[in-house]
């Protein structure tokens, strides 16, 4: 085993959780052994326990919320440098739908191994991811809706990548700008500017999940 | 009403009661045969396909159901709008209190989950069939195609009755905000 230069912990972590995210590119979740990331990271299994004292389970958990979040950083930057709430749910629609598309972890799992990644996409498990997504959107859609119309939002954008991922529609590819673009005219906006609108308060508290280690 | 089911809806019906006795990996063929009162034999000849077959095909039998019961629910509805409401705040209440279902979900979400996935482009198509005609006699906004926006609102119907999210579907004043102020904003001329 190659043995790296000391590194700090949060260097060591993050190369851990790269090494694990070529592991389940290659050979999937289920097959990946805590000696094979260990291999790829160039470490000790045990610097992966010390990291990551949960083991196997820890780290997927620990891989899951850091590509979440480091989607949710980019796509916040992006959604930042527009002007107008029609850009902004653009560009929300076309970045989850290419973060899902090009994510070789991603796509090798919901391809080979959906057990492992729809358990958290279903029922009540979803509205998590919902809820983390406007939970994060807020701050990014405030300077254009009120801070519940922009979670919900977000949570609308959600649903809609979820559903043409998970059915496919021939005519509409969310990855495509001007897809999304015709999407979110056609009906989305009107929602949030109608006359007849108002404010789409949502009655339930949105109390904020930690997705970490979930 | 003394009708008696078919065989094959008999041994359907037993398999998801078992299923929510077992589980998705426990429930075998004798255990449904036995639930039915037929014969293995019996089993067989329906679901030449064994175990895998009869469970997979339960699951739909039972989404089929569910639908079904949804369509009854709102049969009586006045209007477009109010079929709609009643529709999710239906659809919602029948998931939360199907006891099954939620046992599964809790216990076994890796086995069920990627069985509805299968089952999710022919929902979506019995929803939006059945949406269509109904928005043929609403007014659309303009340049909105009939296909379009049956397609957007099965989408939109499919994933509130996943989850409700945000919006509390046990309340039907936030249900009627939901449908009038959002889902059809896009879809009709004057929701």
């Amino acid at each position: 085993m190659p043995s790296l230069p000391a590194a700090s912990t949060a260097e060591l972590e993050a190369r851990i959780l790269d090494a694990a995210l070529v592991a389940v590119a290659r050979w999937g979740v289920t097959k990946t052994t805590v000696a094979d990331v260990a291999k790829l990271a160039g470490c000790s299994r045990a610097s992966i326990y010390r990291t990551f004292p949960g083991g196997k389970d820890h780290l997927f958990a620990a891989l899951g919320s850091r590509e979440l979040t480091a989607f949710f950083r980019r796509t916040g930057s992006l959604v930042d440098a527009t002007d107008s709430l029609a850009d902004a749910l653009v560009v929300g629609l076309v970045e989850a739908a290419r973060f899902v598309a090009g994510h070789e972890a991603l796509q090798y799992v919901l391809e080979h191994e959906p057990d492992v990644v729809l358990p958290v996409l279903g029922f009540k498990q979803v509205d998590r991811l919902y809820r983390a997504a406007g939970i994060f959107a807020r701050p990014h859609l405030e300077r254009f809706v009120g801070p519940d119309d922009a979670a919900w939002a977000a949570e609308w954008t959600g649903r809609m990548v979820l559903s043409y991922l998970f059915t496919p529609s021939p005519g509409v590819d969310l990855t495509d700008a001007a897809d999304a673009s015709r999407l979110v005219e056609q009906f989305l906006l009107p929602a949030f500017t109608g006359a007849a609108t108002g404010s789409a308060t949502p009655s339930t508290d949105p109390a904020v999940p930690a997705l970490q280690g979930s | 009403m003394g009708v008696p089911p078919d065989p094959r809806s008999q041994i359907l019906a037993a398999t998801v009661t078992c299923i929510g006795r077992y589980g998705l990996a426990k429930t075998t063929l004798e255990d449904v045969a036995r639930e039915a009162v037929v014969s293995r034999a019996t089993v067989y000849r329906h679901f030449a396909g064994g175990r895998d077959q009869l469970i997979g095909e339960a699951i739909t039998w039972e989404v089929g159901r569910f639908f079904t019961r949804l369509g009854a629910h709102v049969d009586d509805a006045p209007d477009f709008i109010t079929r709609l409401e009643r529709g999710l705040i239906f659809a919602h209440r029948a998931v939360e209190e199907h006891e099954i279902l939620q046992k599964v979900v809790e216990t076994e979400p890796e086995r069920l989950l990627p069985q509805l996935t299968v089952t999710g482009p022919l929902v979506l198509a019995v929803l939006r069939g059945y949406l269509e005609p109904l928005l043929e006699h609403e007014r659309l906004r303009p340049g909105l195609e009939l296909a379009e926006a049956a397609d957007w609102l099965a989408r939109n119907v499919l994933s509130f009755i996943v989850a409700q999210g945000h919006w509390d579907l046990t309340d039907p004043k936030a249900v009627r905000r939901l449908v009038r102020t959002q889902l059809l904003a896009g879809v009709l001329a004057e929701p």
